[in-house]
């Protein structure tokens, strides 16, 4: 009876590592398959059964991807809308979290539900109205336009109030007494203590900004405004049936995700785990 | 006191004042537009309830409608399953689980424009997904270019990309279940399978509630994945049209503004409905 509990455990725990490992190669595939498509010349890249390891590999397709596509300017204006994002959403966010999270005020309460009911109004809904208003304030076809809108987020308040009510009111307490303004208390004592949540909604501001693909497509009709994800598409309607070499902008485009991915996994997942944030 | 007033305004007036112009206003704005008759080049023209009553008897918005119901109705409790079952199996003590939850969590973090890209050649007639198909000896259709198949292939391809992301969340869940709650069970003599269905399901519910708000409000208003794989058409034969995509046809092709800012306001109506139906299934507070 003891025997055949533990192995009828032990085939359970076969039977889920099966399952995990099947998994893992359906989520890997697709990214495997346009790595190898990406060294194959286009003839063999049709090849039917399909050959996974490319003989000889062709490094010539990136090469002229690299070539024809202004994917390192793509690449800077994606890094520069990124960064503003981040940024704005990283210090406007978290000061008015602060406000709700720690100081009193007339309606703070009303602001905050306020604040959190946009979270029911998603970007795409309200494209027609933002591409209007957009356009009347002059703002299409400029990094501004593209920023602007995603330049504080509801999430990023909600998240940074309830990083900031963890603070010991004692600490802030001591800091008026020690003469500190409202202001330099935010920026010197409350921020350094809520890092953790500051990083989270650095990293997932960044990465929402370099996926964005609606918002540079409504602003940017210039293509030397265009962000990744834009060039690649527009990429992918002129040459349609090159497949090795949008397989080679595609890889190019993701590389340096899984990078930057791999290097901040630690603060991604148990973070986005708590806050649901996206 | 009143200095502390005066700046607990002064500090969240930048969000109130972004989130005003770009999320709450263009809210109105679009209700304000559905009653005018414009096409960003003329003048506005006032037309009543005009554009929701053609609207309304338009077949190709009600196609969007289905396409955008159909979708979520799929994708939703697809992605949600798979999200819980992924999820529990890395909760067991298994080696790599590291490893498994990074992997699974990646197409979360692509960009949906180059996944997209990614999956269209994956998709084509002699594509990868055929070839494998062709090893069961069954030839598959060229799924982008079939009406029947098409937002059958952005289902898949959606519920790859999020089901990951849904998994990190139910794991979060699961650890914060109290472990002594499947030790009492197990000590009463209920089974792996009891013990699942009549305790781990029922306290994950306000996981649940989020994760399947969530993914309504994300399937609801689908827009890249349709557009890039249908080079913006909707097509074939507007089978992967959606709300958000016939409105972004109205602006763009159609230039009929009025038009699509009432499509707004229905969407908007329906990801309200949703979500109020979804509270109501699921958003009552546990009871332990």
């Amino acid at each position: 009876m003891i025997i055949t509990g533990r192995w009828s455990r032990r085939l359970m725990r076969g039977v889920y590592l099966l399952i995990l490992t099947v998994g893992a190669l359906v989520m890997f595939i697709p990214f495997a398959w346009s790595l190898s498509t990406t060294f194959k010349p286009l003839g063999e890249a049709m090849a039917y059964p399909p050959i996974w390891i490319p003989r000889p590999w062709d490094f010539a397709n990136i090469v002229r991807v690299w070539r024809i596509v202004p994917l390192a300017h793509w690449f800077i204006n994606s890094l520069i809308v990124g960064f503003a994002v981040m940024i704005g959403n990283v210090f406007l966010d978290s000061l008015a979290g602060y406000a709700l999270a720690r100081m009193r005020f007339r309606g703070r309460n009303a602001i905050f539900m306020g604040i959190v009911a946009m979270l029911m109004i998603p970007f795409q809904s309200v494209m027609l109205p933002v591409y209007i208003l957009l356009r009347d304030l002059g703002l299409i076809d400029t990094y501004a336009g593209m920023i602007l809108p995603v330049v504080v987020s509801a999430f990023g308040v909600f998240l940074m109030r309830q990083a900031f009510l963890n603070i010991p009111q004692e600490l802030e307490d001591a800091a008026v007494m020690d003469g500190h303004g409202r202001f330099s208390i935010y920026w010197r004592i409350a921020l350094p203590l809520v890092q953790p949540s500051l990083l989270t909604l650095a990293l997932l501001q960044f990465l929402s900004s370099w996926n964005n693909f609606l918002l540079p497509l409504l602003v940017a009709n210039r293509s030397h405004l265009w962000t990744l994800p834009l060039g690649i598409v527009m990429f992918q309607q002129e040459y349609f049936v090159n497949w090795p070499y949008l397989m080679a902008a595609s890889v190019l485009a993701t590389v340096p995700v899984a990078l930057f991915f791999l290097l901040f996994q630690k603060w991604f997942v148990p973070t986005v785990a708590t806050t649901g944030l996206r | 006191m009143a200095r502390q007033e005066r700046l607990g305004y002064v500090f969240t007036l930048p969000v109130a004042l972004v989130l005003f112009f770009f999320t709450l206003g263009p809210g109105l704005y679009a209700l304000y537009l559905s009653f005018f008759s414009w096409s960003l080049l003329n003048h506005m023209r006032f037309v009543g309830g005009v554009n929701y009553a053609s609207l309304l008897t338009d077949p190709l918005f009600w196609i969007a409608v289905r396409n955008t119901a159909v979708f979520s109705l799929v994708v939703v409790p697809t992605q949600t399953v798979v999200a819980l079952i992924i999820a529990v199996i890395l909760h067991q003590n298994l080696p790599a689980r590291r490893f498994f939850r990074l992997a699974f969590f990646f197409p979360a973090v692509s960009s949906s424009a180059v996944i997209s890209v990614i999956f269209m050649w994956i998709y084509n007639k002699f594509g990868l997904m055929n070839s494998f198909l062709g090893l069961f000896h069954i030839t598959g259709p060229d799924w982008l270019g079939n009406p029947s198949f098409a937002l059958p292939a952005i289902m898949m391809l959606n519920i790859w990309t999020t089901s990951g992301y849904f998994m990190v969340i139910f794991l979060a869940g699961l650890q914060s279940i109290p472990p002594q709650l499947h030790e009492a069970a197990q000590v009463d003599g209920a089974s792996p399978w009891k013990t699942f269905t009549r305790i781990t399901i029922p306290l994950l519910r306000p996981t649940t509630f989020f994760i399947v708000v969530m993914g309504l409000i994300g399937t609801l208003q689908m827009f890249d994945q349709s557009f890039i794989m249908s080079q913006g058409t909707g097509g074939p034969l507007y089978a992967t049209t959606t709300v958000v995509l016939l409105i972004y046809q109205f602006i763009f092709a159609y230039g009929k503004v009025g038009y699509g800012a009432a499509a707004t306001v229905l969407l908007f109506l329906l990801i309200l409905g949703a979500t109020l139906a979804t509270n109501r299934w699921l958003g009552k507070s546990i009871e332990y």
